[in-house]
């Protein structure tokens, strides 16, 4: 979808079609989730402080999120997918992949069939999409960012190498900041440069992702779209108004963390095998600390977290997630007493 | 302070004291010992604060009594590297405490002896006897069970249960249970349940002789006391609730599996080898007269031994941690063993045969 919240947002109120907007927190320390085109030509962009767009961009409207909403409309938009294959695999509300191997409308064609999907959304929702139609996830996701907004790029298989080669090692999902910048030390730009280096060149400089790199350049990615990723873990987070110190970090706050994460856990009703915290200090560092253990403890979370400070004891704390692991390890101790996990 | 006495007479109520001292504490008065003269006894005190001893020697000849701390470990290996049947000069000098023996001469530091803290003033409210091997058995049979540094503070410990004619002792980390109990003459009037820090029941093991001598146990309200004729321990008590381990005694096991101890436990040991090292896993299938225990680990070797055992009834399968098994049977006194099981899912009742002194209920595993 292009710039999701943002469009539902002036779907919802016409107003904004024609002013610079952003959805997310419009607080002193609120982070933009998404911001509308007029938005972007300021310098605005997703995951930016509302500090910072607030004085690239003055007249920026910040609109609070509305999450339900956005939740339903991607209901909507996977119902439509539905009518084309069962093949999806939703990477968040506003972007999935498809596999339509397997579907028969307009002669099997990829390509009318997103053209027919695109449509569709904008009958249904009035909200445009933009489609990457290629042979793998790798290339139709690039492909997808190429025509945006409300457009569709193609590549088709004798393409791929081809479109691989104009790209910059940055477009390849996975290659982040620290990446790219590991890639330029050995004079790394682009996925060009990456084709004289064998595969154990690549494994031994950047592990298993320099495995991944080698098949990205050849257009190769493996990976099926599958429709049931099972969750590995499950979190819940929360940032506090003020950075706080780690005594602060109360049996009061940890309930409320602890009934938002067991909400959660109910669903997923799954043998958990490992125990996760995460701060993220006043310098936007982030430390974690898992402990394997077959149920929910809350106190142990509260100790960990305590562990988890003392690495960094000048710093204040910005942020504090507590989590389950499901892991492959079956083998589960069981408890005596029924376990008070939140007592 | 200025007495004479023996190396034996000083290093024997000294090493008794020291086990409550820590060599290095934030509070320097609490690394050094308390000594107090009087014109019949020497009476030696150390402290962590939690855990007070205090033991009594004889002294050779009492020139002038008093009180003074020094350092505990010192003066402990300065008496221990002296040779045997040292008469030894303990002098008060000013600031420094002169130990003098033969042709050697040790001058120590010290701190007033009105700065050692005392535990909080307290008065026992009840008092039992029993002799010092029936508080051995009771804690040996028991304190392996204990947790250690659990965040259920309540579990680092042990929990003593008194009745008019009953001590029981009972500890678990939530995993397994053991429980002991031993039948007593006056005891208490009303039923008490207090839980002793895991450090101090580890203490008392150390400082217990095994004979019948009779030793008095004090019960207050937030500290217990045993007095015997070495020495004087109090400790304080864990504030907090025991779990109830009438709750998880299992009921309606009936699959009772009767067995001789030691071959069982040779099994448990030869198969634990292959288990995972981290998990301890063992996987035990009962059938009629037959208990085959089986182990794998992640490298995917595999051990399997087949016990010969009497039983007779269904067949099931079940998973423990080979340790908490082995734990168990290392503390039953009988040579046959009675092993009662539910299901897969529920605990097993572990005593010795026809032996009610003790009782342990260990958790299954899910494999």
């Amino acid at each position: 979808m292009d710039c999701y919240y943002a469009a539902v947002e002036m779907r919802e109120n016409p107003e904004l079609k024609n002013v610079p907007i952003a959805v997310g927190g419009d607080t002193e320390r609120g982070v933009l989730c998404t911001s509308n085109y007029l938005a972007r030509q300021y310098g605005v962009r997703s995951a930016m402080s509302s500090r910072k767009a607030k004085l690239l961009c003055p007249e920026l409207q910040i609109i609070p999120m509305q999450m339900s909403l956005y939740k339903s409309i991607s209901n909507q938009i996977r119902d439509i997918f539905r009518q084309y294959t069962d093949l999806i695999e939703p990477l968040s509300l506003d972007e999935a992949y498809l596999d339509v191997s397997d579907c028969s409308l307009f002669g099997g064609s990829a390509t009318l069939i997103a053209q027919d999907i695109l449509n569709e959304i904008f009958k249904q929702t009035g909200l445009t999409a933009s489609a990457g139609v290629s042979v793998n996830k790798f290339i139709a996701k690039v492909a997808s960012d190429f025509n945006k907004p409300n457009g569709m790029c193609v590549v088709p298989p004798h393409k791929v190498i081809e479109f691989v080669q104009k790209l910059p090692v940055k477009a390849i999902p996975g290659v982040g900041k620290v990446m790219q910048q590991k890639l330029k030390d050995f004079g790394i730009e682009n996925c060009i440069d990456l084709e004289p280096f064998t595969i154990t060149e690549l494994g031994q400089k950047f592990g298993k992702m320099g495995v991944s790199l080698f098949n990205r350049v050849r257009g190769i990615d493996e990976r099926q779209v599958c429709n049931h990723r099972e969750a590995k873990t499950t979190s819940v987070e929360t940032t506090f108004e003020q950075d706080i110190k780690i005594e602060q970090v109360n049996a009061e706050l940890l309930d409320k963390l602890s009934i938002r994460l067991h909400a959660r856990l109910e669903k997923e009703n799954k043998p958990i095998t490992k125990l996760q915290v995460k701060l993220k200090f006043d310098d936007f560092i982030s430390k974690t600390k898992e402990t394997q253990h077959g149920h929910f403890n809350l106190d142990l979370c509260h100790e960990m977290l305590v562990e988890l400070a003392k690495q960094r004891p000048v710093h204040k704390i910005r942020l504090i997630g507590i989590g389950v692991g499901y892991g492959k390890e079956a083998i589960q101790q069981m408890q005596l007493f029924e376990q008070a996990s939140s007592a | 302070m200025h007495i004479i006495i023996s190396k034996e007479a000083l290093l024997r109520p000294l090493t008794l004291v020291s086990g409550a001292i820590e060599r290095k504490h934030t509070l320097p008065i609490l690394s050094n010992v308390l000594i107090e003269t009087s014109l019949e006894e020497v009476k030696f005190t150390g402290t962590d604060m939690e855990v007070e001893l205090v033991a009594s020697a004889v002294p050779g000849n009492v020139i002038q009594a008093g009180a003074i701390t020094v350092p505990a470990k010192k003066l402990f290996d300065i008496c221990r590297s002296l040779p045997d049947n040292s008469e030894i000069e303990f002098k008060v000098d000013g600031h420094s405490a002169v130990v003098k023996s033969g042709k050697s001469k040790f001058s120590l530091s010290t701190l007033p002896a009105s700065d050692y803290p005392n535990l909080e003033e307290w008065s026992s409210s009840e008092k039992i006897e029993l002799t010092r091997h029936a508080l051995r058995a009771l804690i040996e049979s028991t304190h392996f069970s204990m947790a250690n540094q659990d965040v259920r503070y309540y579990l680092n410990g042990m929990s003593f249960e008194l009745e008019p004619n009953l001590i029981r002792t009972v500890s678990t980390d939530g995993h397994r249970l053991a429980l002991a109990q031993q039948p007593i003459v006056n005891g208490l009037t009303e039923q008490r349940q207090v839980i002793v820090p895991r450090k101090a029941v580890l203490e008392i093991i150390r400082l217990l002789e095994d004979d019948d001598a009779v030793i008095q146990l004090h019960i207050g309200s937030n500290h217990i006391r045993i007095e015997e004729q070495n020495f004087i321990f109090t400790t304080k008590l864990v504030d907090g609730r025991f779990p109830d381990y009438r709750r998880v005694l299992p009921q309606g096991g009936d699959k009772t599996i009767v067995a001789d101890k030691s071959m069982l436990k040779e099994v448990f040991q030869r198969v634990s080898i292959l288990s995972n090292e981290k998990f301890k896993g063992v996987r035990l299938n009962l059938s009629n007269g037959e208990l085959l225990v089986s182990a794998n680990n992640p490298e995917q070797e595999q051990a399997e031994e087949s016990a010969i055992v009497d039983y007779t009834g269904d067949s099931l399968e079940i998973g423990f941690n080979v340790s908490y098994m082995i734990d168990v049977l290392n503390n039953i006194k009988t040579d046959t063993v009675k092993i009662m099981l539910a299901d897969s899912n529920s605990s097993a009742l572990i005593e010795g045969y026809d032996d009610g002194s003790s009782l342990y209920v260990v958790m299954p595993m899910k494999l």
